[in-house]
């Protein structure tokens, strides 16, 4: 640059800071309208997290790496192996829509949950009476971390003092506060929530659990002893990287990881909707009970459901071919 | 009578004075009015759930044998909001209760009137740091002096 | 120094300036608003823009806020063209009131209206003071709710005629009570099979509620831990609304209820409502800002759900409005041409309560706590069998619900009743 005038360094210098400081004032306000126009950061300076969100993977099933099952609870085939059972009857009305799809897994490391052997005995237990013990089946609240990959959307409004996130499923929500709160009276099934930021990382502490919960449909369990350390990293505008690290001295040997990218659900009109399944599963919790029961057979508490199956006419097998 | 049954029809959608929500269930219809219960015992477990907290407590019967009952208490989001937490009520502690008696006649009763032994009503008062608006029966918007029942 | 350097250092000196002052504009607001409000309970509050706006722009809505008045709906019909109390009238009718909810009422010990009289219990409920209108309702000026149509006039008959049929048989009438008015004792109905003759789609206890118990159906929609509605705007058993904003979005979490709680989003945007064959408990919301005032329409309401007489064609304009750092203004004009002859609104006050306290519970939540809903069928049940059996009366004979006998903390007539109302 020999022989430019100061001026005229002087002149591109403020243009280059202009146009780097422009990139950080586009801070528009958002109305479901254009994502190209979408805010990377907040007004305070924040990476923008507010928005619609989903988990992309099969956690929620099982957080280990799995290959397909037939069903969450199987019952031996023909064959005496592990790899050869067929649906359990309570899923078996669903056909290929009660399977499991495989997973690569959400678990960091050699993918081992680090049950202690008491615990591991009560996990195995677990996933064979999904049924009656999940409290997904109750329409309960999901807790933390489950709420976070479960397959319906959430919300994040991220203010300043607090990041809330609202979630379609039993249309439950969880604040994390960033300012000082007193804690909770009592232990919850979503824990109480308290962040902070480090550089672009939020960072979330969770506590106060009341160990009512699993983490997915396989029988992954906690107790109320549980702790969280959430990290919620921006990757893209519209991906965030989260990682959670897992302890809980009751149940596990020591803490373990889980991680995944969570995506903005893209769609201009994308909204959540109710899932108010605390109506859905009044028959589920409750049919036994009812005067003129609606399910042919219950035994006690576990469900055993008389399945005789009338294929109506014209839809059996051998009359789809005379279409 | 043509007014009144309006009337009754009006009221029937009008109760509780500002708004819409309100008590949770007919205790009639689970607990039985011929089967009172007067108990006294120790607490051993506390749950702090909605709609109901439930207070399970060692019973002595008079054979000397013990029976473990539970009894449905106050609200947890009101008593919460007065400033009792989960250490509010520990297990050892004494209490009477005046009740009705479940209707399938397991050992649950509702607590109809909850009490120390010394007579004090169970979760009465507050800790003066929650609920500064609640209307009390001295009329003057503070708390009373009780302390929150430990 | 030399000349070069002292040109570099210059030319560098200026690029911070400029690249300073651009970045220091969207957060102008917040040095300002730091200092705004400086009572005990703006404590821990959003880094606010200036005087009560977010950072980026938008009124600030935010904190846990409820009301710490009571006020009728309507107004009492001795107070007729009065639109507020005096200060002499609040202060003795929170005597009375207060002397009765406090007061340790018992009915006769074993009858079925002591049994529920537990919710007399100050334990159960939380009562507040009388605020200064004599009615939440502002239009029409005379403080109630327009007259309904026709239709929804008979069906209200139709659910009275039905609940009458099933009390009939039992003490409620046989002593007529209020629980009874407008019927009379007679034998157990036939009508005790039927289905209920609409969506039984109330959740005040007291109101509207059948006196069977065949089905969690049958049961209150507070029984079955579903009573939270829109539009709230508080009652005895708790209300709290915790306000979160976003520039697209406000989050409002109503602690409402018995643990019956539940989260609202309400998109800020012009985008069209949902398709009209969607239809939800809570409707759908859409906002707009208007100066400084959060308008928002609610529309697509489910058919379970019944706003005083409203059903699925509510239609919701809800205003919002900060008025100062400890007060939010509430209002909201209900409108359904098939329900009421003519729109009607409502003006509620919320006040700003302490963040640090944090006294809004998401939890512990009615659904998960709900023993009273199969406890209740059991017991019906294990009744049925006893009768069959010859060992018990018959449960049609007796009463579960619309009982009467301090159902909020007040009587149902009388001395004891609620001053309000007499």
């Amino acid at each position: 640059m020999r022989g430019w005038s100061t001026g005229a360094m002087l002149i591109v210098a403020v243009l280059a800071a202009v146009v780097g400081a422009g990139g950080a004032m586009a801070v528009s306000r958002r109305g479901g309208t254009a994502s190209s126009t979408r805010a990377a950061r907040t007004a305070d300076g924040k990476p923008d997290f507010s928005g619609i969100w989903q988990a992309l993977n099969e956690a929620n099933w099982d957080l280990q790496a799995h290959e397909a099952r037939p069903g969450s609870v199987t019952q031996q085939g023909v064959y005496p192996y592990a790899y050869t059972k067929v649906p359990a009857a309570a899923v078996l009305a669903l056909g290929a829509a009660a399977g499991v799809p495989g997973s690569v897994g959400v678990v960091e490391g050699d993918g081992e949950i680090p049950y202690k052997p008491e615990t591991a005995a009560m996990r195995k237990e677990n996933g064979e009476h999904w049924i009656d013990r999940d409290p997904e089946l109750k329409c309960y609240l999901p807790g933390i971390p489950r709420a976070m990959y479960m397959p319906y959307p959430f919300q994040i409004v991220q203010s300043t003092n607090k990041v809330h996130m609202a979630f379609a499923f039993t249309s439950t929500a969880r604040t994390i506060n960033l300012d000082e709160v007193e804690p909770p009276p009592d232990d919850t099934y979503m824990g109480h929530s308290v962040g902070r930021w480090e550089g672009d990382t939020l960072v979330v502490d969770v506590t106060g659990f009341n160990g009512k919960n699993w983490f997915d449909r396989a029988g992954n369990f906690h107790s109320d002893s549980l702790h969280l350390v959430e990290r919620f990293s921006p990757i893209t505008p519209d991906v965030i990287r989260y990682e959670v690290t897992i302890e809980d001295p009751k149940t596990f040997t020591r803490p373990w990881r889980i991680s995944m990218p969570l995506y903005r659900r893209m769609e201009p009109n994308a909204q959540l909707l109710e899932y108010r399944c605390i109506e859905f599963v009044e028959e589920f919790l409750y049919g036994n009970l009812r005067k003129q029961q609606l399910v042919k057979r219950w035994e006690g508490d576990t469900i055993i459901v008389d399945i005789t199956r009338k294929v109506p006419p014209g839809d059996q097998l051998h009359d789809w071919y005379r279409r | 009578m043509q007014i009144k049954l309006a009337m009754a029809v009006a009221g029937l959608v009008l109760v509780g004075a500002a708004g819409s929500l309100s008590a949770h269930h007919a205790f009639a219809a689970e607990f039985d009015a011929n089967k009172p219960v007067k108990m006294k015992g120790t607490v051993t477990k506390m749950e702090w759930t909605n709609p109901h907290v439930w207070l399970h407590m060692d019973v002595k019967q008079p054979d000397g044998t013990v029976q473990n009952w539970a009894f449905e208490a106050g609200t947890p989001n009101v008593l919460f909001r007065r400033g009792f937490t989960k250490q509010s009520l520990m297990p050892g502690t004494e209490v009477i209760v005046d009740g009705y008696q479940a209707k399938d006649g397991s050992r649950r009763a509702n607590g109809r009137d909850l009490t120390f032994p010394d007579g004090r009503k169970l979760f009465m008062g507050s800790s003066g740091t929650g609920a500064p608006y609640e209307l009390t029966p001295d009329g003057q918007g503070q708390a009373p002096k009780t302390p929150p029942a430990k | 120094m030399s000349r070069r350097t002292f040109q570099v250092i210059s030319v560098g000196a200026v690029v911070l300036a400029v690249v300073g002052l651009l970045k220091l504009a969207p957060v102008a607001g917040q040095a300002a608003a730091d200092k705004s409000g400086t009572t005990p309970s703006t404590e821990g509050a959003t880094k606010a823009g200036p005087a009560g706006k977010t950072p980026w722009g938008d009124p600030d809505l935010q904190g846990i806020w409820t009301n710490d008045f009571e006020t009728p709906l309507q107004r009492p019909s001795r107070y007729a063209n009065k639109e507020f109390f005096t200060d002499e009238e609040r202060a003795e009718l929170d005597k009375q009131r207060a002397a009765i909810i406090g007061g340790d009422r018992r009915q006769s010990r074993g009858s079925e209206q002591d049994v529920g009289g537990a919710y007399n219990a100050a334990i159960f409920l939380s009562h507040k003071h009388l605020g200064k209108r004599t009615s939440l309702i502002v239009d029409p000026p005379d403080g109630r709710i327009p007259p309904v149509t026709p239709e929804v006039a008979k069906r209200r008959q139709e659910l009275r005629e039905f609940q009458l049929a099933l009390l009939q048989a039992s003490d409620v009438c046989k002593n007529q009570r209020p629980g009874c008015e407008g019927g009379k004792y007679g034998p157990v109905s036939p009508r005790r099979s039927e289905t209920p003759p609409s969506y039984l789609a109330t959740g005040a206890a007291g109101g509207g509620v059948i006196n069977r118990s065949d089905n969690p159906e049958d049961r209150t929609l507070g029984e079955r831990c579903m009573a939270a509605i829109l539009p709230d705007f508080g009652g005895a058993a708790g209300f709290f609304p915790q306000i979160i904003q976003s520039p697209g979005a406000v989050s409002i979490f109503y602690d409402t209820g018995q643990g019956q709680g539940w989260q609202r989003i309400i998109p800020i945007t012009n985008r069209p409502h949902l398709p009209s064959s969607v239809r939800q408990w809570w409707g759908d919301s859409r906002g707009r800002w208007e100066g400084n005032t959060l308008v928002v329409d609610v529309t697509n309401f489910t058919a379970k759900t019944d706003y005083q007489g409203s059903r699925e064609n509510l239609h919701l304009v809800e205003r919002w409005t900060r008025l100062d750092s400890n007060t939010l203004e509430y209002a909201v004009t209900m409108e359904d041409s098939t329900t009421w002859t003519k729109p009607w609104t409502i003006k509620q006050e919320f006040n700003r309560q302490s963040d640090k306290a944090n006294r809004v519970y998401k939890e512990p939540r009615c659904h998960e706590g709900n023993y009273g809903m199969p406890a209740l069928l059991a017991g019906a049940r294990a009744e049925e069998r006893a009768f069959a059996q010859g060992k018990g009366p018959n449960p049609a004979t007796m009463c579960t619900a619309g009982c009467g006998g301090f159902a909020g903390g007040f009587a149902d007539e009388g001395e004891e009743a609620n001053p309000l109302a007499r």
